[in-house]
């Protein structure tokens, strides 16, 4: 019953569709729209009333089944309505739907033309991922006969933030449908130029910006979930969030050149098919099962060769209808080479050198399992390349924006640069000699990060311009990015870690730390049962107490950590236990002490806050 | 016009070295920093012992694990052959006696290894995916673990 009405609105919306299609064709454009939003609404409803299934805990649904049970916690519930692979399959359409929707509403007045080529393409693609979803991947599948039960939602992926992790990402990823939409239908109708860039730019930068903050949740939620006391592991999960990052970042400086100088027009359009295909093969790779991770839900074959195809066949057009229009754009070489367009140009070119870095890193280990090899690429491939590189980047980032549109200035800009060069050279050794870690590495990195900001304030109160509106994005997220990197190379070198083993009133001692086990107790809560530890930890004069547990959940019979992690001002004390053996009464104990975790955590805020600030600041 | 030419003659010579100093500076690395994956049986047919960092997989052997001082010791099965494993660390919880594990560390000699580090992303449903697909390929593959 539940599943056949569910399976009738999915009907309905993929019928809109078509005919919205077939009005487009037959030059009904205002009918098209309409069945567009028809299509979009029925997709809509049928994600409410899968939430609704989860939430009922309707087991006669196999994708609640498969992932619920009805002692989850609601939330949990609710989440787990796509924390599986149809149900965040159905999210993806609906995300795609949303954008369509919003845009056909927001842009009536200006280009009609345009909102109707590009409901076009976003309705084409709603088409295709609706046909994949009721073909392969089906969530209003029916169990007969009905379970009492269901198998239970991975514990590790019951936690808040992974509640809302995954939708922040999806709103990212998805949202580069409505890019390449746009880009599609102004290739067609000839208007890829400033005006088109300054109509793009809201929509372009949100999806940006929801991406950030997907990646930056599940970066927060690894840290504090995982217990490996890191907050990024170069693991290929990652990695395919960040290559559609790269792209679309190289998108946004790119759409800048056109926006006010009307260049670049090919370059923004192959790199908006780019951010797309990016954002595809990172579901393929998630999805797919071809890695192992917790995100591989869909271990079918027949799944992974339907999303290649789709990724295949969306990329392949794109580059058609982009050869048969391209664009007619003014060479290169006419370009100042320190003028602010090559600056961007430069910052296309490391962009692009990172993504390419990380696609090979990434797909690599992939093409040789297919010959049956199996290999894994350490994190110290992605730290090595990457990081000479970022020193030349985030120096490049000082400067550019110093530069002025189609002029060499390089000149009157001397001065400024040498000093800020010569402050940060004597900062950055202060740090160095201070901590007494002579590493060249540190040193560099520091070096081109506290550059970067000092040159950001300089460039700002020299023309007192910080907080104007029109400076102000470029400035924060620029100003984030430098401490990011400065966070992360900090904590890189500071950070130190231990593992040993405790027993009850035992007191183990490294460094000026001392850590004690007081006692354990044993709890149960309404899924899992719980053992929590109680330590007392001693560092220099500042004592205080960590209380790490581990769970053991009833369905799925599984066992987890949970970390326990105090903060001081620029660092995090970190433990996280384990039943070391389940014969004795040891405790496995592993002891982080980050540092300068929060400047990362903040570094990634100002990023996303600059992007938030463009996105709705009014267009000059 | 003769100057434009030139200048994209150096243009794109220029570009073509930069691309080939670099993806030679990739794959250096991607080389360097390649971990290999062996099973039991395939460490012991290798005509030559890998010196570096390698990961082995396989099943943890019943009653297998042991501590002597801080060390715990445990052998990694496929059946068909076994390697003896030495660690100094902390066992995560996944790891359990009978069940599968990928294992990090460099090799003692041909079937012994000193593991660095024990990899357990998976969870009790599955085993970790590269022990799976090993133990299907040498026929030991049983429907008890799983799909």
């Amino acid at each position: 019953m539940a599943s056949n009405f569910a399976n009738i609105l999915l009907f309905i919306a993929i019928i809109s569709s078509f005919v919205s299609n077939f009005f487009f064709f037959n030059k009904k454009t205002e009918a098209s729209i309409r069945s567009f939003r028809i299509s979009g609404l029925f997709v809509i409803l049928s994600f409410f009333l899968l939430i609704y299934f989860f939430y009922t805990s309707n087991f006669s649904i196999a994708a609640v089944y498969e992932n619920s049970h009805s002692l989850k916690p609601t939330m949990y519930k609710v989440a787990g309505a796509w924390g599986n692979h149809e149900g965040s399959l159905l999210l993806f359409v609906m995300i795609v739907s949303l954008y369509g929707i919003a845009f056909s509403f927001l842009n009536k007045k200006n280009n009609f033309n345009l909102t109707k080529w590009t409901i076009f393409f976003q309705n084409n693609i709603v088409l295709i991922f609706l046909i994949y979803l009721v073909t392969t991947s089906n969530p209003f599948d029916m169990i007969v006969p009905h379970p009492r039960e269901g198998l239970g939602l991975n514990p590790i992926l019951q936690d808040p933030l992974l509640v809302i992790h995954p939708p922040f990402l999806y709103l990212g990823y998805v949202g580069f449908s409505l890019t390449l939409s746009l880009v599609l239908a102004s290739l067609i109708i000839k208007s890829l130029n400033s005006e088109w860039a300054q109509l793009t730019w809201p929509w372009v930068l949100s999806s940006w910006v929801f991406l950030t903050i997907g990646i930056g949740l599940g970066s927060i939620w690894a840290y504090y979930e995982l217990g490996w006391g890191g907050y990024w592991f170069w693991d290929p999960v990652e990695n395919s969030s960040l290559m559609p990052w790269l792209a679309s970042t190289a998108l946004l400086h790119t759409m800048l050149s056109l926006k006010v100088k009307n260049l670049m027009k090919s370059w923004t359009a192959l790199l908006a098919i780019l951010t797309f295909s990016f954002s595809l093969l990172g579901t393929f790779l998630v999805r797919s099962g071809v890695l192992n991770s917790v995100h591989a839900f869909a271990n079918d074959p027949e799944r992974g060769i339907f999303i290649l195809t789709i990724i295949f066949i969306i990329t392949f057009v794109s580059f058609v209808i982009f050869v048969f229009y391209k664009p007619n754009d003014i060479s290169n070489n006419q370009i100042a080479l320190f003028s602010k367009e090559s600056f961007l140009l430069f910052n296309n070119y490391f962009l692009l050198f990172f993504l390419t870095v990380i696609v090979i890193g990434t797909i690599y280990p992939i093409i040789l399992s297919i010959f049956n090899e199996t290999i894994s690429v350490g994190p110290s491939f992605y730290n090595t390349i990457l990081a000479p590189f970022i020193f030349i980047f985030l120096i490049l980032m000082g400067i550019g924006p110093m530069m002025k549109w189609s002029k060499n200035i390089l000149l009157s800009q001397k001065k400024i640069i040498f000093y800020t060069i010569a402050g940060s050279l004597i900062l950055s050794a202060a740090i160095i000699f201070l901590a007494n870690k002579k590493n060249l590495i540190l040193f560099l990195g520091l070096l081109s990060s506290i550059y970067l900001m000092i040159s950001i304030l300089i460039e700002n109160i020299k023309n007192r311009e910080f907080f104007k509106l029109y400076y102000l994005p470029k400035n924060l997220a620029h100003f984030g990015f430098a401490l990011l990197i400065f966070s992360i190379f900090l904590n890189s070198h500071f950070s130190l870690s231990k593992n040993f083993e405790i027993k009850d009133k035992e007191t183990i001692k490294f460094n000026d730390i001392s850590i004690k086990l007081n006692n354990r107790q044993l709890k149960q809560e309404s899924n899992f049962y719980e053992m929590i530890a109680n330590f007392e930890v001693k560092k220099s004069n500042f004592i205080f107490n960590l209380n790490p547990s581990v769970r053991k959940f009833f369905q799925p019979n599984q066992i987890t950590s949970e970390t326990s992690i105090v903060s001081r001002m620029f660092s995090d004390h970190y433990i996280v236990v384990n039943f070391q053996d389940r014969k004795s009464d040891v405790l496995g104990v592993r002891y982080y002490f980050n540092y300068f975790i929060y400047g990362i955590w903040l570094g990634l805020l100002l990023i996303i806050l600059g992007g938030l600030f463009s996105a709705i600041k009014k267009r000059a | 016009m003769n100057k434009n030419v030139k200048k994209r003659i150096i243009f794109f010579l220029i570009s073509v070295i930069t691309f080939l100093i670099i993806g030679q500076y990739i794959f250096k690395s991607l080389r360097k920093n390649t971990v290999y994956f062996f099973t039991p049986s395939e460490l012991f047919i290798l005509s030559e012992i890998p010196r570096g960092t390698i990961r082995i997989g396989g099943m943890v052997k019943k009653n297998s694990l042991n501590k002597k001082n801080n060390t715990y010791q445990f052998i990694i099965t496929d059946f068909k052959q076994e390697v003896k494993v030495e660690y100094v660390g902390v066992l995560p919880n996944l790891f359990v006696e009978g069940q599968g594990a990928v294992i990090e560390g460099k090799l003692i000699d041909r079937l012994s290894l000193k593991a660095e580090n024990i990899l357990a992303k998976h969870d009790e449903k599955y085993m970790p995916k590269e022990v799976a697909d090993a133990l299907k390929n040498k026929g030991s593959w049983q429907k008890k673990y799983g799909k």
